[in-house]
């Protein structure tokens, strides 16, 4: 462990690498953990939003009279409310307004907000509002949207190109000509739902103290910036505090909502505080979510396996505003370098606007995509070329210390460690003798897939900490870090509590509230442990140094010498001299000067220099490294598959809380199940068709497979106690897995998310039916 | 206009402690005055979403404690209350032993809170083709008892739906109970959901097949058909060319291929194509014909 | 619309309350009582977040009005400790790490309440189909089975 600070005792680390509770359980199981929508306060009035019945339309009048008339309602926003205060990615793209203005340019986009004195007056006002719209025509494929004479969503750039993300290192026509088989295949990913499970609610106040809202955020901070901007108010009054978060996995909890936007305003202009929780069906049919992309992929392929080149171009479906797309294309890109050894890779990306909803961040953001892609097709390619799909992987598998061809370095690798974990299980060995006759058959497939974690790409990149002692020898963690559900506020206090030499009860952790905790960026990208980690570990160091200086104090030492664990404090080497921490911590109070003890700590992992516009240099802190095994069922006459088993080696690094790392790695690969079999959004013209839970079909208890999980331990140098990401590794490692299994049952490749049931037995049927052709003609 | 609403629209709330008074509110006439309910899982999620109309008050039946039961004799059959749950159903024994389709087919209807509310009932009223219930009540030849102030009727099952939420009940009539035939000699039934997540997905294909078996001959057969048809249906070309026809793999393949033929499933759903459907009501049926012939 | 009033016992304490017939019985436990434990996800009967248990049986509060519900026992996540003490599922997912967002877990602890009344010593699949009503994008579910599976032990072993 790279932290190891002087040795206390065979029993150290305390508490790190543990398998303790988490420290929100009990909240979590009473009843008493509140969320955004059980917050209220006196005097609230209920929000409702009304929403655009066409994708795509002129707004020519809004007259909301009548809806004013109606006894209860208070007020209604339109667009001319926030005089043309615009948001998104950099100065050049802040194409969305709170309110749709002029136009709206996806279905349900939201018009006008009402509030009233409860939530069904609210509704019912919705309906009086008068909103006459001259329908114009939609765009909704991308690569339609890129030809010329293409309806236009916005007018600020020529063919709906939203964006556009190019890398080019080494040279990959000479790869491709070194090769001995070249390919060329297109996939396709699915349009997914994040799927938290909690919609976006907040109530909010504003008054002369500035802006208090009680958000649902995992990025409580992006909020905190935009509010500002929209109501030009100083940062320090603008106060967002964060709630228990049911859910995030990126984009919508991520961003602001129209709904917070118009809440603020309507208590600006009520002076009444306003509530609103969306309701799901809102949620599926407006918020944020995943792109949906082509992959063009060509690789190069010796016969042995290995890979001299790599060529993608990526077309994704950016639906109606930029959002953070521009940070997906460039993760598409970024990311193919890892995990297997590549010198000549050409990437072309373009995020294309159509009459979608927006599209932006999902958990594993962009990397899933085009990983997707070049998984397979290397499987596929190793297929045509007699080479065993764990063979291919172990020949091009990178080894640490590495660096790829566009600047990122990796420092630990647990690939080949994992690829030989799963190919040495008996689920691989026997995989030809559980095949099974049919019509159900076993179907097993291997991956080898990389994230990264600790991201950092560009701008400004806090992570800071407090941690406060109170007089008794407790301590108040405040950090503006947040935990959405996925366990982070557990593993913070673990390394507080360990620096300190403390119990996990000694110390708790303040959620978000922004007019208290230091600025943070919030999660995503595997941040939170290894950034937020150390910025936790700095502050409680910065505690013990005041607090040993005391100690030094009272018994004569260099305060080196004195040492904390199991709450108590004493001097290495001299048994004699020691108190408990609790008293220590009282000296040190009361001392004459009046002391008050205060740590803090930032973060300064992954601050050297990158190349965002090249996309070079690293894009996180560290990176982990998954290898997975999945078995599935797969009925050859309905199509239905049934996943059996995950067999998922982690390198994460080192587990700090193996249980949340665990649970993580479950969790990742529970969605990246949800998007190989079941979850897209069918879509008709600009409508969201399958806009409720059953309709959209995301695994429940019945599809999940049993799990196998296994720790590869590495320590990296640049994490807390060695660590590197856990959230996102297994939804990278998880759909090539699953479709390389389905191959295995099928003798069919899949290149097309989600691998439905009707694609399947069409398959087969087509299979059929050219192998009969063949037969035939051979005859 | 798009609104999400979350809250219900406003109506009043009945609750009814005799059948008589719910007839005689009903024979009002009036256009959305009353709207019965039973468990209200379909109603109330519709009337939150406004799919519906609403109306002035809304009829809890569940004051009529003496629709709820389940009555079996070997003699004269099955009879289920309309007021009995999902879980009676499911649970029964009788119903497990002797009409083993309907009782599957409850089982498959949604999750365990869905069933310790909704009625079989109200499971056919709302009438959509995908319903569990409906396959297995038609390979039963199950009969639906209606009653109005002036009156009772008895509806055969696949009279009973119209449309696409839409059945043969008048604005002032209310089923009383389902009427199931007593089992005979030989017979058994089974019901199978076509269905990614199984339960609480809505069928993709649901069939349900009764047969009766007699020295190695199909004496009588029904089959009933889920979202395979703008209403849950019967295949009589399929049933026709298995009465009397020996049981083998080559005739239950034969009946199966018709059934498919039988099958009128939407072109373009986002659930699955109509190509993939046709063929797995032939899937669907071959597997549950198989299954009886044992 | 006038409103009703209408009586419950709710986690064995007796209430009136007054409130329009159109109320849901998740709205009025939340609004009226400030019962927040019953959540409120996706109010169509998808997910399973706003699970109580209504006369003996588990059921889906957004689909049932608060007046369908009168006269009759109701048990929320907040009736489920004794005290200070949590009970045994509550218990369970805590050990076990059962929940993350923590949105779905009280839906959870009373669907396996359900389960493990009924049935003491369920199979993984029958845990598996006892939870199908109970949505959660969290977990993968396997920390939830092993939850049950440690309540159903712990509950065997006598404690209540």
């Amino acid at each position: 462990m790279s932290d190891q600070p002087a040795k206390i005792g065979d029993n150290w680390p305390n508490l790190i690498g543990k398998r303790l509770p988490r420290v929100d359980a009990v909240e979590k199981v009473n009843g008493d953990a509140k969320y955004a929508g059980d917050f209220n306060m006196a005097g609230q009035l209920w929000m409702k939003i009304l929403r655009s019945p066409h994708a795509h339309a002129k707004i020519i009048s809004i007259d909301a009279s009548k809806a004013l008339d109606m006894p209860g309602v208070k007020a209604v926003v339109t667009a001319e409310d926030f005089k043309g205060w615009s948001w998104g990615w950099g100065p050049q793209t802040r194409d969305e307004t709170p309110l749709a203005e002029g136009k709206v340019r996806y279905f349900a986009e939201a018009v006008a907000a009402v509030a009233a004195e409860d939530e069904e007056t609210a509704e019912e006002a919705c309906a009086l509002i008068d909103v006459v719209y001259e329908e114009l025509p939609g765009i909704f494929d991308a690569e339609e949207a890129m030809q010329d004479g293409a309806p236009q969503v916005h007018d600020y750039v020529e063919n709906n190109q939203s964006w556009d993300f190019h890398m080019d290192y080494g040279d990959v026509e000479k790869g491709f000509a070194e090769a001995d088989l070249v390919r060329e295949d297109r996939f396709e990913t699915g349009r997914t739902l994040t799927g938290f499970l909690e919609p976006p609610a907040a109530v909010a106040q504003y008054d002369t103290a500035g802006i208090t809202i009680y958000a649902a955020k995992q990025s409580p901070y992006f909020i905190y910036r935009q509010l500002a901007s929209c109501f030009k108010l100083p940062l320090s009054k603008v106060r967002v505090i964060q709630p228990y978060v049911g859910g995030g996995f990126g984009g919508t909890k991520n961003d602001s909502t129209a709904g917070d936007f118009c809440a603020v305003m309507l208590a600006k202009k009520t002076k009444r505080p306003v509530k609103f929780v969306y309701n799901m069906e809102e949620v599926l049919t407006t918020c944020r979510r995943r792109h949906n992309m082509i992959v063009d992929c060509k690789m190069g392929m010796k016969k042995d396996g290995t890979i001299t080149a790599v060529q993608t171009k990526v077309i994704a479906d950016g639906g109606a505003y930029t959002a953070i797309g521009p940070l997906t294309m460039y993760l598409t890109g970024i990311m193919t370098t890892l995990p297997y050894k590549l010198d000549n890779y050409k990437h072309d990306a373009y995020r294309i606007f159509t009459n979608h909803p927006v599209s932006a961040a999902m958990r594993g953001h962009g990397v899933t995509h085009t990983r997707f892609a070049a998984e397979i097709q290397m499987e596929k390619m190793a297929d045509e070329l007699g080479i065993d799909p764990v063979e291919v992987r172990m020949k091009n598998a990178i080894e640490a210390p590495h660096e790829t061809i566009n600047g990122i370095t990796v420092d630990t690798c647990g690939l080949k460690e994992g690829l030989e974990i799963v190919s040495s299980s008996t689920a691989w060995k026997d995989k030809d003798k559980n095949k099974k006759d049919g019509p159900v058959v076993r179907g097993v497939g291997i991956s080898g897939t990389s994230h990264l974690g600790g991201a950092r790409q560009r701008g400004h990149q806090s992570c800071a900490a407090i941690v406060r002692l109170c007089e008794d020898g407790t301590v108040n963690y405040l950090t503006g870090a947040s935990d959405a559900g996925q366990g982070s506020d557990t593993v913070l206090v673990q390394l507080v509590a360990e620096e300190l030499g403390l119990t996990m009860e000694d110390v708790t952790i303040q959620r978000v509230d922004t007019a208290v905790t230091p600025v943070d960026n919030g999660s995503y990208g595997s941040r939170v442990t290894i950034l937020a980690g150390q910025a936790a570990q700095k502050a409680a160091q910065e505690v013990k140094r005041q607090l040993a200086e005391a100690a030094a104090k009272v018994w004569q030492v260099d305060a080196e010498k004195i040492l904390f664990n199991d709450r108590t404090v004493f001097v290495d080497g001299d048994p004699d001299k020691s108190m408990p921490f609790r008293k220590l911590t009282q000296i040190a109070c009361y001392s004459e000067s009046g002391a008050v003890i205060m740590g803090k700590g930032y973060s300064e992992y992954g601050i050297e220099k990158m190349d965002f516009e090249k996309g070079y240099g690293n894009p996180g802190v560290n990176y982990s490294f998954t290898s997975q095994l999945s078995a599935v069922d797969v009925d050859l006459e309905t199509g239905m598959v049934k996943a059996k088993d995950f067999l998922i080696a982690h390198d994460c690094g080192r587990p700090l809380h193996p249980v949340n790392v665990e649970a993580q790695t479950q969790g990742a690969a529970s969605q990246g199940l949800g998007q190989a079999l079941y979850e897209n959004f069918k879509m008709h013209e600009g409508r969201t068709m399958n806009s409720t839970m059953v309709n959209y079909m995301m695994p429940l208890s019945t599809e999940h497979p049993d799990f196998e999980l296994h720790d590869i331990i590495t320590d990296d140098p640049h994490g807390p106690f060695g660590a590197k990401e856990a959230s996102e590794g297994s939804i990278i490692s998880t759909p090539p897995s699953i479709v390389s299994a389905i191959h295995d049952a099928t003798g069919i490749w899949f290149t097309k998310l989600p691998v439905t049931p009707e694609k399947i037995v069409l398959a087969l049927k087509e299979k059929k039916e050219r192998e009969n052709a063949q037969k035939k003609e051979s005859e | 206009m798009v609104v999400f609403y979350r809250r219900m629209p406003r109506f009043e709330y009945l609750k009814p402690q005799r059948f008589e008074d719910v007839l005689e509110l009903l024979a009002d006439g009036t256009p959305n005055r009353y709207r019965v309910f039973a468990g209200g899982t379909d109603l109330m999620d519709q009337l939150k979403q406004r799919k519906i109309d609403v109306p002035e008050t809304v009829i809890d039946l569940k004051g009529l404690a003496e629709l709820d039961f389940i009555d079996f004799d070997k003699s004269s059959g099955l009879r289920i209350g309309a007021l009995t749950t999902v879980t009676d159903v499911a649970n029964s024994p009788e119903i497990d032993q002797h009409y083993s389709a309907l009782a599957q087919g409850a089982r498959e209807i949604a999750s365990i809170q869905i069933q310790n509310r909704a009625t079989i009932t109200g499971n056919i009223c709302n009438a959509v083709s995908s319903a569990d219930s409906a396959p297995p009540l038609l390979a039963l030849g199950a009969e639906v008892v209606c009653a109005t102030g002036k009156g009772e009727r008895s509806i055969k099952i696949e009279d009973f739906f119209t449309g696409p939420g839409e059945t043969v009940l008048q604005p002032d009539e209310l089923v009383k109970e389902i009427k199931l035939p007593p089992p005979t000699k030989g017979s058994n039934s089974v019901y199978l959901k076509l269905a990614p997540r199984g339960r609480m997905d809505l069928a993709w294909i649901g069939v349900a097949v009764w047969a009766e078996i007699s020295a190695g001959k199909f004496t009588e057969v029904r089959i009933g058909l889920g979202a395979a048809a703008p209403t849950p249906i019967r295949t009589p070309k399929a049933e026709a060319a298995l009465r009397g026809a020996e049981v083998s793999q080559k005739n239950i393949e034969a009946a199966a291929a018709l059934a498919s033929g039988e099958a009128k499933p939407r072109e373009n759903s986002f659930r699955a194509g109509g190509e993939y459907r046709h063929m797995m009501v032939e899937v669907l049926v071959k597997r549950a014909l198989t299954q009886l012939a044992g | 619309m006038d409103k009703i009033t209408c009586n419950f016992v709710v986690n064995g304490s007796a209430e009136e309350v007054s409130f329009p017939p159109n109320r849901t019985l998740l709205h009025m436990l939340r609004e009226d009582l400030l019962f927040h434990g019953v959540r409120e996800g996706c109010s169509h009967g998808e997910c399973g977040s706003c699970n109580v248990i209504l006369d003996g049986k588990l059921v889906n509060a957004c689909l049932i009005l608060a007046a369908e519900a009168d006269g009759l026992e109701i048990l929320t996540v907040e009736g489920m400790a004794d005290g200070e003490d949590l009970h045994p599922i509550q218990q369970a997912f805590v050990d076990e790490s059962g929940m993350q967002c923590g949105a779905c877990t009280t839906g959870m602890i009373l669907s396996t309440k359900n389960l493990l009344d009924a049935n003491p010593d369920p199979s993984r699949e029958e845990i598996k189909d006892a939870l199908a009503g109970n949505f959660c994008r969290c977990t993968g579910y396997a920390k939830i089975f092993e939850s049950v599976e440690a309540a159903a032990e712990t509950m065997k072993g006598g404690q209540q």
